[in-house]
């Protein structure tokens, strides 16, 4: 993956799915690293409320990034590190299961302590 | 064979699927004080859900992206914020009128207060959320919803003057005693009654759910050009039967009982009874299409797991979102609004959020990255292009009317 590419176009906004299809998150924003030769490169995708709070600015956004905060205990946002993208087109494909980069802090809390305490959560519907 | 039953039942449906609580009330507010001086509103909304239903089915058979995706990816995540907001606020509204139009129905058939039902049926449309396959509870409600076909046997039945209702409704001849506005204003709730932007996001997201591939598309647009038409049609014979019966006699819909006064009349008790299952059927598969969208928008703009082909578990935040907002409806209705009212309010207010949801999927059935050869033609862009202005008109008309009418009422 070193081609070039329009991160604000073909990257922003767009889903985040693991080798097998299943959501991710979104990719809210992007890490840059200026290199030697002064390109830019994409070193990781940001997730989250951390990540998408300063992108929509003023006081929503800026509450909506330190509600997270707190709630999460820190303040830098998810992050898949651009290693394990495999392709990008309408949707950011990974290399890798969805468990393996950790971006799922909420969604686990609200398995874990509300949504598998219910009758039936780990059966398919039917 | 088998395919031929697929289109079948997906055509059926669609019939059965497209009346809901804002079209059973509408409609009968609507025929029995303007008769079928309005029907032409139901053809235009007709003709606009099913342009729309097209170009998001087709944009998901394709790129494999619901509507929500799409909003945020192309309208950037401040404007599609606001757009969530909007359209969820709307959805949840028509969530709550539908779980109280069960419990209306429940009233009708028991003689047993609504408010007793509402804390059950918010429960049982929660359990079929959470347990249900999707297929299930769209074959299910679809099918049992087509117990409204009574509405077109009691027209029957009451052999009206049928020049007289084609007259009326060719001419779209407004009674006298009605004011203009108010004739306007029910022609804007009557167009958010037709094209609800849930029926978009439910449509796009169940594309998604069946696992819709470019092969789908013919199946997708028989659905749709075939049974959103015979749904449209249902719609027209409940305002008809209500133009027959309660108009003369000077009734208002105040009550769903009296939405279903004139299949009484016409059929007796036996045809009450049908009539009576026919609303259970449509607000209880409408109530699981609009607890279930209210899921998806937010997960879609979010990038959550979502749907129903995954363990609840899986889905942890999408299931927590449909509870909540379950609870919620059930909490708003015992306060003992009036189901009616929420319902009023709920197609007005689907009326305003209409270009929210259409513009963006106007703008990526038209781009070829997503859609290589299946991107928009001529006739879905003329189409498109002509609602878009009806539905901006309809949606800055609906407040100033909705104030200068008192919502309908002079």
């Amino acid at each position: 993956m070193s081609d070039a590419i329009d991160a604000n176009l073909e990257l922003l906004d767009r889903q985040i799915v693991d080798h097998d299809g299943a959501m991710v998150a979104k990719v809210d924003d992007v890490e840059l690293e200026e290199r030697d030769d002064g390109r830019l490169h994409v070193t990781a995708l940001l997730t989250g409320p951390g990540a998408l709070g300063p992108r929509l600015g003023g006081a929503f956004g800026n509450m909506v990034a330190s509600t997270w905060a707190r709630l999460a205990g820190r303040t830098e946002p998810g992050r898949v590190s651009w290693s394990s993208v495999a392709s990008v087109g309408i949707v950011v494909t990974l290399a890798v299961d969805r468990t393996t980069v950790a971006v799922d802090g909420f969604e686990v809390w609200m398995r874990d302590r509300i949504i598998a305490a219910i009758p039936g959560s780990k059966v398919l519907p039917k | 064979m088998k395919k031929l039953f697929a289109v079948a039942l997906g055509i059926l449906t669609a019939i059965g699927g497209f009346v809901d609580i804002g079209d059973l009330v509408t409609n009968a507010t609507v025929g029995s004080r303007f008769g079928l001086s309005l029907a032409w509103v139901v053809v235009l909304g007709v003709v606009g859900i099913a342009v729309f239903a097209e170009m998001s089915g087709r944009v998901v058979a394709v790129s494999g992206r619901p509507t929500f995706d799409i909003v945020r990816e192309r309208l950037g995540p401040r404007v599609g914020l606001v757009n969530l907001f909007g359209s969820m606020a709307v959805t949840l509204l028509t969530y709550t009128a539908e779980i109280g139009g069960i419990a209306l129905a429940l009233e009708l058939g028991t003689s047993v207060w609504s408010y007793f039902w509402i804390p059950f049926t918010a429960a049982a449309v929660w359990v079929v959320l959470w347990r249900a396959k999707f297929n299930l509870l769209e074959n299910a409600f679809g099918l049992l919803g087509l117990a409204l076909l009574v509405f077109g046997v009691a027209l029957w039945q009451l052999g009206p003057d049928w020049g007289q209702l084609w007259h009326t409704a060719s001419t779209a001849a407004k009674p006298s005693p009605e004011p203009w506005p108010t004739y306007w204003y029910y022609a804007v709730a009557l167009f958010g009654a037709a094209m609800t932007p849930y029926e978009v996001f439910f449509f796009s997201s169940g594309g998604i759910e069946e696992k819709w591939s470019p092969a789908s598309i013919p199946t997708m647009r028989s659905n749709v050009l075939i049974g959103f038409p015979l749904g449209g049609t249902l719609s027209i014979s409940i305002a008809a039967c209500a133009a027959v019966v309660l108009l003369p006699a000077g009734i208002e819909v105040e009550s769903l009982g009296q939405v279903a006064l004139p299949v009484a009349v016409a059929l007796g008790q036996l045809g009450l009874a049908v009539a009576i299952l026919g609303f259970f059927a449509a607000t209880f598969g409408a109530a699981c299409a609009t607890g279930l969208s209210v899921g998806y928008s937010i997960a879609q703009y979010l990038g959550w797991t979502w749907g129903k082909s995954v363990r609840p578990r899986d889905a942890a935040r999408f299931h927590a979102v449909v509870l909540l907002s379950t609870l919620l409806a059930a909490l708003v209705l015992l306060t003992t609004i009036d189901p009616i009212l929420v319902t009023e309010f709920s197609v007005v207010f689907s009326a305003i959020a209409l270009p929210l949801t259409y513009l963006p999927i106007l703008i990526v059935a038209n781009d070829p990255s997503y859609m290589g050869r299946h991107k928009n033609g001529a006739l879905a862009n003329t189409l498109g292009s002509i609602y878009l202005v009806i539905v901006l008109a309809a949606s800055l008309a609906a407040i100033p009317l909705m104030i200068w009418t008192k919502v309908g009422t002079t």
